[in-house]
């Protein structure tokens, strides 16, 4: 386990008060819907951030947002900190309790309340699995467009804590461009609704604010998701260059030349061999960088624009371009991209960084990231959304040993700095959390940062909401 | 994933497995969204995350097992749909054995739990025993309600209800013996027989038999095997799993030395895909036992599904027929064995038209004995279950595992066939009997 | 007016007047003046001086610019690089009766999009990165110039569409897409507007991807395209995209659409001209005062509103955003409480009292009223980035 990030000491009067803490939310709770015993915590204590772990005092899983609420008005009565938790797929640690902290976890609130076609919405509960959407609609030719890698089980709640994006964001936008509305239980334990079936705020854009704010300014319980009805097709076509520069540059020409396709995604050479392996998907192994570059649309469509893209990557030298043949085919592409992660750990523990950079810079900022695994005497595989500039290098390590695990955190820290620095930011769908915390001083100015504290503790004074995550621990106001 | 054991703790071979399962996961969730029982609870305590965290906790301290632990891991069907779903590859089925053998020798359960396990483990492997045993139950049922209402009697009442309402005879395919083919031989096998299954439906195997021998297949049914350990085993009484693994590889080795040279077999076939997925694992689970290790890695090899081994046999395509047929893939077959698309083809090759239930991931709550044990959990599966087949409208269900043929049996009126017992049919044989109305 | 030219002397101004305790009205070109409830503060400060493009990347599809450019600029750049504003902003003088240049600051403190909204998202969602100052006169960066970025709490969001009620934006930068090589519109004939609602969801439902939707009734319908479009009402909806797309999605449309009514297909250049006039409310840039309300209501009740306030009140009304945005003209003195009262019954959403006489805007609040929670919450959050209370003080209710 870590040790470099620190967590805020627990509040001696509510460790103190453990017993009747615990006492009193079980009045609050059906018994199934709370977990107090130390052994059965210890499940509870980190996400998928898996380099820090802190046992909560208590999870709650209430079932209702009438019993969000009441553990919220609890928690706030008497200073008890809150940390919501959607799946726990979280890979900035931001559902990683604190000791004195009530986990309070969405998994029981997983129901699809209503789809309505007629306004292309769906009414979830926010413990819904991003997939599940998909899946449910996808019969009647819809679809929720966003989609993280870990679609399969983070849940929407999650996603709008995390304004999550995936591979398909270069068209789509992420959560907070198909969020139409929430309901939403405020620290005090009163519940409001922001938005709905209708677009735009009728005052203050409180729904935007609310959308990747990482659980500090409430917790949200229900949303209304934009609905988009499904292209006739789509098509992943594989492109393998001998250069990750190749690749890069080939990106930005796209991008450039007007073109728009679903999603770019990118894999180096590690990458590719890892996904492979899991998915079987027929990625070529011979090359040092894959595009998967996805278009829909009518086949005639779907044509026109590969026409243009294969000719574009033919400039920049393309040795591999595979289009796939099937339905099966495709799934397996995107199977393996978006196991990525997951896959990695066949070969070694890993931590994944998610910065965002311009475009222009990408091929600049892998090889500088080279550079600095080099230095560590590390090995990264790099995996990401190239259309949109956002990276996610995964940076292989041993845990089980600390030196290792150390110098992996040191190299993940420059890299997001050198995402700031070159015009970029820290992370760009997975959130600060409590891995990219401290380096907020490095994107952000004290003026910058205390306003936004400012803002959040108009809904939190006394930070009890995820109150370790975001925002470095001095100069908090 | 980090994990902290000492030398001394890896120097047992059980642990040092288990911390290299647990080294691969990533914990990064993905699991849990598949999981049967995490669906259902919505607590992440009762998915595989949270069961590899328990276990991993119980272990790296060295404990004996506890009240919870044992809850959460007792929770688990061993469906395996989380290692289909788990990128990095975590084995969580060898995991999870090693679990449940520790449960079971370090922590003691409850009396009526006791009765309840010991009861299974002495009456589901053998084959008269059941049999008499279902007679019984037969007189039991009245009180099966009242069972279901005091905590600790449960199990019995879900046991009684599970029961068939006719118990047939012993079956003349489970009679030791070689079976000629029809036609020109072209192919020879040994069957496993099983244990539960001849009793609760004998016309799986005599449809096996008939089938095979029209395709020229010989096939032998070895004296002296029974039931394959599954039942056990996933109870953690890992001795007496072993014991059943032994006697069958020496039964099924005896054999193929016995048809000399040329004559040895093309596979085991095995019509029960949750004893094949067992089968399948002698080689791990004897791979300590120098004198067996060998043996049980020849048998596992051998060891094919009914439907796996059809598909190598290429049948004829049949003409269409007007019969929608709901593929239900069981857990084991799916999951276990990773067999998906065979069957499905054989069927839409004989003329069937399948349709994929929704959620064909989930399990139907059968799971070995876990319907009898987790009645409650194993309803709403079954449930979910039903809700979905019968969603597709079809006129037939069909899968290849004798505990979700009885389980969703018991839920749905849409009658439930073996695969083979409808492939037998689309290629020559005698139409099921649970289709004459159709 | 207070004309600052550079980031410091608009921080400068706003902590002078933040210290006095003077109230500011920050503006932009204008436009939109008479918009939002009457309020009058002691000083204007005018972004007009801050004007320019800072940085244009079209390979990267980002352009940065100071907050007092003229959209007029912005666009001439982006046309020269076959680029857009996906948002379509508005241009408010045709209906507010006003002259001047609309600025882009104004467009995003007013969250102003257009017809594409629906689909492509408001101002706001492409809005990536923001400087503005703060009611102390702090200057404060929020967002950056990458689409994606989660880093810290979304204040670009909360200030796009804040009225210039929290901030003074000083620069922003957004996300500009390729403009279409062609558009075509699908124009349906003859019907109602249940009718038009319903034909308007089935093409939302077809994977043709519709870029704009629309119904204008009888009694706007000649307004648009110099009268142009076919006899009876004129449901319309936009296709754009590659020219050999387009032409087979059209196709695709029109067969499904036949079955509502006559289709009518409208080329390029009509197209163009009918979306802009969509967009600018066209029908009701009359020169008047009239009041004039814009609806954002769920698509498939914004014609159940309507119909049921013509029970009680003459109202004369056109759709877009599928249904869901309703530009209203009504009758009736006591139209804003009847109005609200309708939205709240058939599911919520809002409306926005756009242009008023005076008289009635000192009666009717121009923003729909929040609940208390969240009107409380609106507050704090106000109190948070002006502690004073010195930007546009009421201006939003």
């Amino acid at each position: 386990m870590s040790e470099a990030i620190e967590f805020l000491p627990p509040r001696p009067a509510v460790l103190s008060r453990r017993a009747a803490i615990i006492a009193d939310l079980a009045d609050l709770l059906p018994p199934e819907c709370l977990v107090h015993e130390a052994r059965e915590l210890v499940p509870f204590e980190t996400d998928a951030f898996v380099s820090y772990r802190r046992l909560p005092l208590a999870v709650a899983l209430p079932k209702t947002t009438a019993q969000v609420a009441a553990v919220m008005k609890y928690c706030h009565r008497y200073g008890v900190p809150v940390v919501p938790r959607g799946a726990g797929t979280s890979l900035s640690g931001g559902a990683i309790p604190q000791e004195d902290a009530v986990v309070l976890g969405l998994s029981k609130m997983s129901r699809i309340l209503e789809v309505d076609y007629a306004n292309r919405t769906a009414t979830v509960q926010a413990g819904v699995t991003n997939l599940s959407i998909s899946e449910a609609v996808g019969i009647d030719g819809f679809f929720y467009a966003p989609d993280p890698s870990s679609q399969l089980a983070c849940t929407i709640g999650g996603n709008i804590g995390m304004n999550s994006g995936g591979a398909h964001c270069l068209k789509y936008g992420v959560t907070t461009n198909n969020l139409l509305g929430v309901k939403m239980v405020l620290v005090d334990g009163s519940v409001i609704e922001l938005g709905g079936k209708h677009l735009d705020a009728a005052g203050y854009d409180l729904l935007g604010l609310v959308c990747g704010s990482e659980g500090q300014l409430g917790i949200v319980t229900e949303a209304v998701v934009r609905l988009i009805a499904k292209p006739e097709g789509a098509r992943p076509v594989l492109f393998g260059f001998e250069t990750s520069e190749e690749a890069g540059a080939c990106v930005a020409d796209i991008i450039g030349s007007g073109i728009i396709p679903v999603a770019i995604e990118f894999m180096d050479k590690p990458a590719i061999e890892i996904c492979e392996a899991f998915a079987q998907a027929g990625y070529p192994l011979d090359v040092g960088a894959l595009l998967i570059v996805e278009v829909e649309g009518s086949d005639a469509e779907m044509d026109a624009m590969l026409k243009n893209i294969v000719e574009i990557a033919g400039r920049h030298g393309v040795k591999t371009v595979r289009e796939s043949q099937s339905a099966t085919e495709a799934a397996l592409i995107w199977k393996g991209r978006k196991s990525a992660f997951g896959a990695t750990g066949r070969i070694a523990d890993y931590i994944c960084m998610d910065g965002t950079v311009p475009l222009g810079k990408l091929s600049y900022v892998l090889n500088r990231t080279s550079e600095i695994i080099d230095r560590f005497g590390l090995r990264v595989a790099n995996v990401f959304h190239a259309g949109d500039g956002n990276m996610h290098p995964l940076i292989l390590f041993n845990a089980n040993d600390p030196e290792d695990a150390a110098k992996a955190e040191e190299a993940g820290n420059e890299i997001l700095k050198l995402c700031v620095d070159a015009g970029g930011c820290l992370t760009g769908e997975h959130g600060v959390g409590i891995e990219k915390r401290d380096l907020m001083r490095h994107q952000y100015s004290d003026a910058d940062l205390r306003q936004q504290m400012a803002v959040r503790s108009a809904f939190d004074e006394g930070w009890i909401l995820n109150p370790s995550k975001v925002f470095p621990l001095d100069g908090r106001t | 994933m980090q994990t902290s054991f000492t030398p001394a703790q890896l120097a047992d071979p059980h642990v040092a497995e288990s911390e290299k399962i647990l080294r691969r996961c990533v914990h990064c969730g993905f699991c849990t969204a598949t999981c049967p029982t995490y669906v259902t609870l919505g607590n992440e305590l009762d998915s595989p995350r949270g069961r590899i965290y328990l276990i991993k906790d119980m272990l790296e301290n060295g404990r004996p097992a506890d009240e919870e632990v044992v809850t959460h891991v007792d929770r688990c069907l061993s469906c395996l749909s989380c290692v289909t779903t788990c990128p990095s590859g975590v084995d969580y089925m060898h995991l999870v054995d090693h679990a449940r053998i520790h449960i079971e020798n370090t922590y003691r359960r409850p009396l009526m739990d006791r009765l309840i396990r010991g009861t299974l483990a002495a009456v589901l492997p053998y084959p008269r025993r059941f049999r008499a045993a279902l007679m019984l139950a037969k007189l039991g049922r009245p009180f099966a309600p009242l069972m279901k209402r005091v905590s600790a009697l449960k199990p019995f009442g879900a046991m009684l209800e599970l029961a068939p309402s006719s118990i047939s005879g012993a079956s003349d395919a489970a009679i030791p013996g070689t079976r000629p083919p029809e036609t020109k031989r072209r192919g020879r096998v040994a069957i496993l027989s099983g244990c539960a299954q001849p009793v609760l439906d004998p016309g799986i195997n005599e449809a096996t038999l008939r089938l095979l021998a029209r395709l020229g297949i010989e096939v032998v049914v070895p004296e002296g095997e029974g039931c394959c350990g599954a039942l056990v085993h996933h109870m953690g009484r890992e001795e007496q799993a072993l014991d059943f693994a032994r006697r069958n590889v020496d039964v099924w080795i005896r054999e193929i030395a016995k048809g000399g040279k040329d004559s040895g077999f093309d596979a085991i076939i095995i019509t029960a895909s949750g004893c094949g997925t067992t089968i399948k694992d002698y080689g791990h689970m004897l791979r300590l036992d120098p004198e067996y290790a060998d043996k049980a890695k020849k048998v596992s090899s051998l060891a094919k599904d009914i439907t796996e081994y059809l598909s190598t046999l290429d049948l004829p395509k049949q003409e269409p027929k007007k019969l929608n047929v709901a593929y239900h893939s069981a857990c084991s077959m799916q999951h276990g064995q990773k067999i998906t698309m065979a069957p499905k083809n054989l069927l839409k090759a004989a003329g069937f038209t399948v349709r994929d239930p929704a959620e064909g991931h989930l399990c139907c709550g059968s799971a070995g004995t876990y319907n009898i044990l987790q009645p409650e959990i194993s309803a709403q599966l079954k449930a979910r279950k039903v809700r979905n087949i019968e969603a597709t409208k079809a006129d037939v269900i069909a899968t290849g595992n004798i505990g979700c043929i009885t389980q969703i049996a018991s839920g749905t009126a849409i009658p439930i066939l073996h695969t083979v017992e409808l492939l037998d049919w689309a290629y020559g044989g005698p139409k099921p009997a649970k289709l004459a109305a159709k | 007016m207070l004309t600052p030219h550079s980031e410091s002397d608009a921080a400068y101004v706003i902590r002078t007047a933040a210290a006095e305790g003077k109230t500011l009205a920050l503006r932009g070109g204008g436009t939109r003046a008479g918009f939002g409830n009457a309020v009058e503060p002691a000083q204007s400060v005018s972004s007009r001086g801050l004007s320019g493009i800072v940085d244009y990347e079209p390979a990267e599809m980002v352009m940065t610019v100071k907050a007092g450019t003229p959209v007029a600029e912005i666009e001439a750049a982006l046309t020269a690089n076959r680029q857009m504003m996906a948002f379509e902003p508005m241009d408010h003088r045709g209906i507010m009766g006003t002259s001047g240049e609309p600025t882009i600051g104004g467009v995003f403190a007013a969250n102003v999009s257009g017809p594409r909204r629906f689909v492509a998202g408001a101002a706001r969602d492409s809005l990536l990165g923001i400087c503005f100052i703060n009611g102390q006169g702090e200057a404060i960066r929020a967002g950056g110039r990458v689409m994606k970025n989660v880093t810290g709490l979304d204040l670009v969001k909360l200030l796009a569409g804040s009225q210039g009620t929290l901030g003074f934006l000083t620069e922003v930068t957004f996300r500009v897409l390729p403009v279409p090589q062609t558009v075509e519109t699908i124009a349906i004939s003859g019907l109602d507007d249940a009718a038009a609602a319903k034909a308007m969801a089935a093409a939302m439902a077809l994977p043709v991807e519709v870029s704009g939707a629309a119904h204008l009734p009888q009694t706007v319908k000649s307004r648009f395209i110099g009268g142009a479009l076919p006899e009876g009402e004129a449901t319309v909806l936009r296709l754009e995209g590659l020219a050999a797309s387009v032409s087979v999605r059209a196709g695709k449309l029109a067969a499904v659409m036949e079955a509502f009514g006559p289709i009518t297909r409208l080329g390029p250049e009509e197209s163009l001209m009918l979306w802009r006039e969509i967009r600018d409310v066209h029908p009701y840039a009359d020169g008047t005062l009239k009041p004039l309300w814009r609806v954002s209501v769920g698509p498939s009740v914004g014609h159940q509103l309507v119909a049921a306030l013509r029970l009680e009140a003459g109202v004369d009304a056109f759709y877009d955003w599928q249904g869901g945005l309703i530009w209203m003209r009504m009758e009736a003195d006591p139209e804003a409480e009847l109005l609200r009262r309708y939205i709240r019954a058939l599911g919520g959403g809002h409306a926005t009292l756009l242009r008023a006489s005076d008289a009635m805007r000192a009666h009717a609040p121009a923003f729909e009223p929040l609940p208390d929670a969240v009107a409380a919450l609106s507050a704090r959050v106000k109190q948070k980035l002006d502690p004073a209370g010195i930007f546009n003080p009421g201006k939003m209710g």
